[in-house]
């Protein structure tokens, strides 16, 4: 019994393994994301504040799925590229611009009212962006 | 004449760096060059033992540096191949018993008497490793296609880049074992190569030999029919200017070549004995 169980285990194990990602692969990638952060002195943490800066700013012009903003390493070659890779939605017109401009001089709450429906985070990134102005 | 001074670093330790340093010194002396190796790991000598000379050392780099003897006193030339010498590590001082500065000055000196002055270098990026590329203008990395390995080597190659003195280095991928890499269990040389971006000199497979030839201070080039002695000859040949072309490992380890390779003896041996 034990040996056709260790047959179909096999066989199993076969098509796993196609599935799967090898562990070739997986050293390989996990290497090269490594190698990028090692060089550049870019870790991951760094990367996050740099993420959400860029979603404060970039919502200013855009309407777009913050959550889905990515920004990631990429090896070009011999060099090391930052990409940013944004879901826009659509781009915001002059006047509401104008609005959330004049709007964040008062100081009110609301820039980001007409972009994201999540209080909590918006009031953080409000208070982002009006410390990076003054 | 003026030799070449090559440091052979890797970063990480364990992947080769010392057994690479015996096998290339001797087999560039085995082609007739005049070859002088120094141990600058201070505390963890190793290459004498590899060498099998660890009972001829009677000077250390330490008493040339504390003059205590002359330079060439403290060369331990090798059993089989005058060509061949070594400048031992002492093994009761620490890093800090020599400089880099002095370690250059030895360098400066061994150049104008051997063809190649190879600097065997301790693991780490401390001052161990700053003394010894501190003399060298070539450097080769060895590596083996693990991850920390090759991460390490990418940081030594950072550091190498850094270093207005070392004019090129290349890289040794050791321990290279082709079963697991068709097995997509391992990193291929060219996904190493790929991701460090360095040229290659050498591709030296797993070879159980190893264990052997150190264990009788014996370096693995001395043996012809071992395909690691092969690899490390080619490195050699690579070094000396040669465009030599890279084993296919694969194939060399394949049941196949086995067998052509076994016929081929028995056949030759059939034939001399009809002769």
């Amino acid at each position: 019994m034990d040996f056709f169980n260790d047959i179909y285990q096999r066989v199993l194990g076969f098509f796993r393994h196609t599935e799967q990602e090898n562990s070739k692969d997986a050293a390989r990638n996990r290497l090269r994301v490594v190698l990028m952060q090692d060089r550049t002195n870019l870790n991951p943490a760094l990367l996050e504040r740099m993420r959400e800066d860029l979603v404060v700013l970039l919502t200013k012009y855009l309407e777009m799925d913050k959550d889905a903003l990515v920004l990631d390493l990429e090896q070009d070659g011999d060099q090391v590229a930052l990409i940013l890779s944004i879901p826009v939605i659509r781009a915001k017109d002059e006047e509401e611009i104008k609005k959330q401009e004049r709007a964040k001089k008062r100081k009110i709450k609301v820039a980001a009212a007409t972009v994201d429906g999540t209080p909590k985070r918006k009031r953080k990134s409000t208070k982002k962006a009006a410390a990076a102005e003054s | 004449m003026t030799g070449r001074v090559i440091v052979i670093t890797s970063g990480k330790g364990g992947v080769g760096k010392t057994t690479s340093n015996a096998n290339i010194g001797t087999a560039l002396a085995k082609s007739g060059k005049k070859v002088v190796m120094i141990d600058t790991d201070l505390g963890l000598r190793n290459l004498d033992l590899l060498l099998g000379l660890e009972n001829r050392i009677v000077y250390t780099i330490v008493d040339v540096v504390e003059e205590r003897c002359k330079l060439k006193q403290a060369l331990v030339k090798d059993k089989k191949n005058p060509n061949l010498c070594l400048l031992a590590a002492a093994q009761t001082r620490d890093k800090t018993a020599i400089t880099d500065e002095q370690l250059k000055d030895i360098c400066k000196k061994l150049q104008k008497d051997f063809d190649y002055v190879l600097i065997d270098c301790p693991a780490g990026i401390e001052q161990g490793f700053q003394n010894a590329i501190a003399g060298a203008s070539e450097a080769i990395v060895v590596t083996t296609p693990e991850m920390s390995a090759v991460r390490d080597a990418d940081r030594i190659i950072g550091l190498l880049e850094a270093k207005e003195e070392i004019e090129s280095y290349k890289l040794l991928i050791n321990r290279v074992r082709p079963k697991l890499i068709k097995a997509n269990e391992m990193m291929s040389v060219e996904d190493v190569v790929e991701i460090l971006s360095a040229e290659l000199i050498g591709i030296i497979p797993e070879d159980t030999g190893i264990v052997s030839s150190t264990n009788k201070g014996e370096p693995i080039v001395n043996d012809e029919k071992s395909l690691a002695g092969k690899a490390f000859h080619n490195v050699a040949k690579r070094i000396s200017g040669d465009n030599v072309p890279f084993l296919d490992l694969e194939q060399e380890t394949s049941v196949l070549t086995k067998v052509k390779k076994l016929v081929k003896t028995v056949v030759d041996k059939v034939r001399k004995e009809s002769k």
